[in-house]
């Protein structure tokens, strides 16, 4: 009977959900009886993660960036092409021209510039940067921020657990297993408030709060009926909904409340924009938001649009970075700007580059991370990862390491199988000061 | 990958507390057996008048379970109606079924329901959403329209359901896409192949194999990929045998220049003349063993047979009307569909060696349904006129409880049914979705960011299915919806609110419009003092239409 007593942390979308299911696939008799613990240490455990406040910035460049015309630079080289390097306030890091305001920012960012992996296709390896899981038919894995959701949102929270901004392209992966209560609350433009969070003109707060009053009064007697469980539910989802919609907190989402000079700091552009709500989200508790960026899969004309799509992302980010430092909450949010993989060496006959697993780079920082510093190199042609290869579950550790999570803790995927977090890697503990 | 599965030690000790299966996870076991006593003992006779109700009444008997009270005539043909066919019933359809005398009305009713177009579409949307809710690859996904139109095809004709998983199984050629601007023509004759073109690439043989087990059959084998199945009992052996009937089968993109650019139009299905499927090796993925072809029950396939002669043999395994699995796979998803409950839950999830509600009634109605040739219409017939169908909706004692067919499981509408629901009662919602092969194109209309948001696995037990508050925000607050509930032009409320001067008259309408019903005396009462402390009548009764449109009872079949 010993086997019971398991230390496993078993939850799944909300907290303990599939309790009943799990009792029957146990089987009927012993598991029945009461020995299965339940409320185990991890509950009180993660009431302690949350009050840390920790929370995750993801600056998601889909199509995947050049690491040579970003943050890995390789001037003078064949495979470098015409890209020039620019130094930074780190004295031996340099960037690719065209990223100023980060390269000014440098003492708080750590670049890894080995980053590899074997996915190629951009599907799968968005699935694979968002999740740390290849994609598989039998299991939907929830992306990274539904995770960060479940483990550092606080209950009650008015606002939901995991904001994506601008990802309307990026529809790979939700919170799978996880269920809705984690899924990414979609923002499509930062200077608008969400679809369907603002009332209609003509139903001010008092006549929406008569209108749910009304709701409620009239189910009764469905709920009566028999199907007091599904009323209830949907009340409760109701009630979130309300509060979200009534919340002084959805003022987060209202960028007209920035000073004019605050905004132009981001940059007028959509991804600068988002960054400041990202910042404006963080400061309201919300544990992941993220940002998306692109598209950076230039298989033809690389070095310019590289340029035109790098102008944005340098300011909101290094922008990004600076006011969270300002504000004090820098160490307590960790920020990736990653895309879903590299592009080739070689410069390809419509003056572009291909995709490129192989070896590529990503820039971090916040959350604990030591910056100025860089974390593997690649080779001088660039092919290949010339020193510490860093692969998706060592990143995936890192993420955890810096937000405090503990990467071997399982969630219970489909037909109760736990399915850890992170599965296998280890962090990137130069990174950590 | 082993010792993730921390439930393995538990659930070996209970298995063996249990007594009547062999302890797993060691490397002697036995596998589990394939065959299932109450089949073998089953009448393969048609199922005959009234021997549903006869089944379920003696074990419904022997557990002293009183069952709940056969349904009013409007309760049922609200349930009727978006069961078979994903619609509403209009206020004539009900007043008029309710004060028709003939006996025989609600056969009659099912009847015509079967032979409906509105039957066919909403299948197709059902078993696209079935064998679409695990695809995450975008192209894949984009596919599932040839698959709809093949679908809507067969169950326009009725076509026998072994028929339709053989030429899923043995589908071949393929089916156009394109991810960017421009649509595809909608291929339904080969709608088919989109079952296995839907996984693409060198992982698509695993997922391939993994559906076909837990879709056609309702057994779980995907765990074993990776492990022995840690209480299940399956072995890693089993499932990359399984997978050798898939060994030659390849997919590859098909390029075409499209503005002068060389794009992916298509994909296609192809056969590769050798190459057998690898089990990667435990310690060294690269280091594999070659599995030959062989179904679950241990069945194998002659040696260095062809891609076309192995999926055959896999279909004749899978699609056999001796094969316990198939056969109850479809029955109890249609049974669960229909009732809220099924024998078994998760619906594909059935065995072996699970626990199942009332086996031998399943094993009956599934004898009967194979010896139907897998009449699928025949089968909804037979559980349509059942007494345990026509019973009302009752409270488990708690929540998730199996009511034992006693009464009615209430579940959540499907997407496709809650729009269909939303236009009923308010009206066309502007331009539909898109249909070709563009998944983007859905985002932007309302109807596709609506079905986007509710929609959900069709698998999923239904105390598992769960809304979310963007899904309650679209009802709340979304300004196309809001503008067709005001009352005002010539939406449904300002017709309503003309035609019957009355606010009980009005009331009544708006009620039977959206709940397919009367309102209860108490409802009645509550709504009318809502609406008489309210200044402008328009604006009560918008409320009132909005109250219901967000109630739990829209968005439930009952």
């Amino acid at each position: 009977m010993k086997s019971f007593a398991t230390e496993q942390v078993r939850t799944s979308a909300s907290g303990i959900v599939s309790r009943r299911t799990f009792v029957q696939s146990v089987a009927s008799g012993a598991a029945a009886a009461g020995v299965l613990g339940w409320k185990d240490a991890m509950t009180l455990h993660a009431a302690e993660l949350r009050k840390q406040g920790m929370s995750c910035i993801l600056l998601f460049m889909n199509g995947a960036p050049s690491q040579f015309e970003t943050f890995d630079p390789k001037p003078g080289t064949k495979n470098g092409g015409p890209t020039t390097a620019i130094s930074t306030a780190v004295s031996g890091i340099e960037l690719a021209a065209g990223w100023d305001n980060v390269a000014r920012q440098m003492k708080d960012i750590a670049l890894i510039r080995s980053m590899t992996n074997k996915e190629g296709a951009h599907p799968r390896a968005v699935y694979q940067l968002h999740t740390g899981y290849l994609p598989s038919g039998a299991i939907k894995h929830p992306a990274f921020g539904s995770i960060v959701g479940k483990e550092l949102g606080q209950a009650d929270f008015e606002l939901p657990y995991f904001v994506s901004v601008g990802g309307r392209f990026n529809n790979t992966a939700g919170s799978g297993f996880l269920g809705m209560k984690y899924a990414p609350f979609v923002v499509n433009d930062a200077n608008r408030l969400p679809s369907n969070a603002a009332l209609p003109g003509d139903v001010a707060k008092d006549r929406f709060a008569r209108r749910m009053e009304l709701m409620k009064d009239l189910e009764e007697d469905f709920a009566q009926s028999g199907a007091r469980k599904a009323v209830e539910d949907h009340q409760s989802i109701y009630r979130g909904a309300a509060n979200l919609v009534t919340s002084p907190n959805l003022k987060a989402f209202d960028l007209g409340q920035e000073k004019d000079s605050v905004r132009d700091r981001y940059g007028r552009s959509p991804f600068g924009q988002g960054c400041l709500l990202a910042r404006r989200l963080v400061e309201q508790g919300v544990t992941f938001i993220e940002v998306e960026h692109g598209n950076w899969d230039t298989h033809q004309d690389n070095f310019e649009r590289t340029k035109t799509l790098s102008a944005p992302a340098d300011k909101g980010f290094a922008a990004l970075v600076a006011d969270l430092k300002e504000r004090g909450l820098l160490e307590k949010t960790l920020i990736i700007w990653m895309g879903e993989f590299g592009r080739t060496p070689r410069i390809n006959g419509q003056n572009g580059r291909d995709h490129y697993p192989r070896v590529f780079s990503v820039a971090l920082a916040g959350g604990g991370i030591k910056g100025g510093q860089v974390i593997g190199a690649s080779s001088a042609d660039g092919s290949d990862v010339k020193s510490r290869p860093v692969t998706v579950p060592d990143l995936f550790c890192t993420f955890c390491q810096s937000l405090k999570i503990n990467p071997r803790k399982e969630n219970i995927g489909p037909l109760e199988r736990p399915i850890k977090i992170v599965d296998g890697g280890a962090p990137v503990k130069e990174l950590f000061s | 990958m082993r010792q993730n599965c921390v439930l393995a030690l538990a659930a070996t000790t209970v298995i063996c507390f249990a007594g009547n299966l062999a302890r797993c996870g060691e490397k002697d076991d036995p596998a589990p057996l394939l065959n299932n006593d109450p089949w073998k003992n089953s009448s393969r006779s048609p199922l005959q008048a009234g021997e549903i109700d006869r089944l379920v009444a003696s074990e419904l008997s022997k557990r002293k379970i009183t069952p709940a009270a056969l349904t009013s005539d409007e309760q049922f043909i609200r349930r009727v109606m978006l069961d078979l066919t994903g619609k509403l019933p209009l206020p004539a359809d009900v007043t008029e079924f309710s004060a028709d005398k003939d006996k025989d009305k609600r056969t009659k009713l099912i009847d015509r329901l079967l032979a409906s177009d509105d039957y066919a579409k909403h299948w197709s949307q059902y078993w696209r959403d079935v064998f679409a809710a695990k695809v995450t690859d975008m192209r894949g996904r984009a596919i599932s329209v040839h698959f709809e139109a093949w679908l809507h095809d067969q169950f326009e004709k009725n076509k026998p359901w072994d028929e339709m998983s053989r030429e899923m199984l043995t589908a071949n050629g393929q089916l156009p896409v394109r991810l960017g601007r421009g649509e595809t023509e909608v291929d339904a004759k080969n709608g088919a192949a989109y079952f296995l073109l839907s996984y693409q690439g060198q992982d698509a043989i695993n997922d391939r194999t993994a559906e076909t087990s837990r879709i056609f059959l309702g057994i779980q084998i995907q765990c074993a990929q990776c492990h022995d199945h840690p209480f299940d009992g399956w072995k890693r052996e089993q499932f990359h045998e399984l997978a050798g009937f898939f060994a030659r089968l390849a997919d590859r993109p098909v390029f075409e220049m499209v503005n002068e650019r060389r794009q992916i139009v298509g994909v296609a299905l192809q056969s590769r003349p050798f190459g057998e499927h690898m089990m990667p090796g435990k310690d060294d993925p690269a280091k594999g063993t070659v599995k030959m072809p062989k179904f679950l029950d241990g069945k194998s396939v002659r040696g260095r047979s062809n891609d076309n002669e192995r999926r055959k043999s896999l279909a004749d395994y899978v699609a056999s009307k001796n094969n316990y699995w198939f056969s109850a796979a479809f029955v109890n998803r249609m049974w669960g569909e229909m009732m809220g409950q099924a024998f078994r839950q998760p619906i594909d999830d059935l065995g072996p060696g699970k626990e199942v509600t009332m086996p031998d009634v399943l094993a009956r109605v599934s004898a009967a349904f194979a010896s139907s040739n897998f009449d699928i219409k025949q089968l909804l017939l037979a559980i349509c006129t059942s007494d345990a169908y026509q019973r009302q909706i009752r409270p488990g004692e708690s929540a998730g409880d199996h009511l034992q067919f006693a009464g009615m499981a209430p579940t959540r509408l499907r997407s496709e049914s809650l729009w269909q629901s939303l236009v009923t009662v308010l009206g066309s919602m502007g331009p539909p979705a898109p249909m070709g092969g563009n998944p983007f194109g859905r985002r932007f209309s309302v109807e596709g960011q609506f079905k986007d948001e509710f929609n959900f696995d069709p698998s999923l037990p239904p105390d598992e299915i769960e809304s979310s508050i963007p899904q309650a925000l679209m009802l709340m607050n979304n300004p196309t919806i809001q503008q067709r509930l005001r009352a005002q032009g010539s939406n449904l409320l300002a017709r309503v609110l003309t035609a019957y001067p009355k606010d009980d008259e009005a009331l009544q309408m708006v009620y039977l419009r959206t709940l397919s019903r009367k309102p209860t005396d108490r409802e009645k009462e509550k709504a009318l003092k809502y609406i008489q402390n309210t200044s402008k009548r328009s604006e009560a009764f918008e409320d009132v239409l909005w109250a219901l449109l967000n109630s739990t009872e829209f968005q439930t079949r009952r």
